[in-house]
């Protein structure tokens, strides 16, 4: 008898499946690493029928219902972006072809004479003074714009 | 719980009726939570990863077809979930080779205390690969069946116990070698 050979019955053994033959025994009786081994399975057999059930926490199903109906205001959130940008859209290529429409039957005519736009700035002070009395109105547009954005974005993250 | 409140439960459920999910987390939470928390030491990500589970079901209940029982469904989400959060273990290998040579125990190893050996055993069974992890852990919690055992794992009933003796196995051979 082997002490590889008995190594693989030994778990067998350790729950109870396998009863060992006598030669075996014998083998047992005499050899102190199967022996050891067999204690080990057996200690091992022991604690794994006697190991501590973990508890599930009390609010568990709470949790997953609440993160259920999360996942399903973000996919309506998803479906609702998409919507308002395939509006968007819509609206765009019925404006561009309302213009191109007009255009083609001849209501729409657009002459723009850059030379004559550069010489008419030029003689009003240059591009530069022009830019310069926009200014307060552009940083005014543009700081009620971003607080808007930040506005928006406090929100969402305030629903999430 | 019989199969024909099963089938009234899931059929609850396709219809998007929340108190009928809700009773399906009450009837599996305890499955579910306790093979992943015997396999995760981390309580809180256990417990999001079982969470993450319940949320797979919810998701692909319109799709699940009856085929299989339905705690051996649930299993197969808990076994990917598991085998996701470690790829390393994912594989199920039954080559037992791959312990590595076995060593002769210490005299000392048969005498340290229980508790010690209760630590060990739980880092040695987060080693082990996550079928066996599962393999072990479903068969030491009550009332999991060979049959569901055997059907999750895809595999023949008649070889589950040597799986399990051979998951075993391993785990000795995990505490006479790395964890000693």
């Amino acid at each position: 008898m082997r002490c590889e050979q008995l190594d693989t019955v030994i778990e067998a053994v350790a729950d109870g499946s396998y009863q060992l033959s006598a030669d075996e025994q014998a083998h047992v009786d005499v050899c102190a690493t199967c022996r050891a081994r067999l204690d080990e399975a057996r200690d091992i057999e022991r604690l794994l029928q006697t190991r501590a059930q973990p508890v599930t926490p009390a609010s568990f199903t709470s949790a997953v219902m609440l993160r259920i109906g999360q996942e399903r205001w973000r996919a309506e959130r998803a479906i609702d972006a998409g919507f308002n940008l395939a509006i968007l859209a819509g609206s765009l290529v019925i404006l561009a072809g309302g213009a191109g429409l007009a255009w083609s039957l001849g209501l729409l005519t657009i002459n723009v004479d850059i030379g004559a736009l550069l010489r008419a700035l030029d003689n009003s002070g240059g591009v530069t003074s022009r830019v310069l009395s926009q200014v307060q109105t552009v940083a005014l547009a543009a700081t009620l714009l971003t607080t808007t954005l930040i506005v928006w974005w406090w929100a969402e993250a305030a629903t999430d | 719980m019989d199969a024909t409140s099963e089938h009234t439960l899931i059929a609850r459920c396709r219809q998007g009726d929340e108190g009928a999910f809700r009773e399906l987390v009450d009837e599996y939470k305890g499955l579910v939570f306790t093979l992943i928390a015997r396999s995760i030491s981390n309580q809180a990500r256990a417990e999001e990863l079982a969470q993450d589970v319940f949320l797979k079901i919810h998701k692909g209940l319109p799709y699940f077809r009856g085929d299989a029982k339905l705690s051996t469904w649930i299993y197969r989400i808990v076994i990917n979930a598991l085998a996701q959060e470690r790829p390393d273990l994912a594989t199920l290998s039954l080559d037992d080779q791959e312990i590595g040579p076995a060593i002769q125990p210490a005299a000392t190893d048969t005498t340290f205390g229980a508790l010690l050996l209760r630590d060990r055993l739980q880092k040695a069974i987060e080693r082990l690969p996550v079928a066996y992890q599962v393999l072990i852990n479903g068969h030491y919690l009550q009332g999991l069946r060979y049959e569901d055992l055997a059907e999750a794992l895809d595999m023949p009933m008649g070889t589950v116990k040597t799986h399990l003796h051979r998951a075993k196995r391993r785990l000795r051979k995990l505490l006479e070698t790395e964890f000693r």
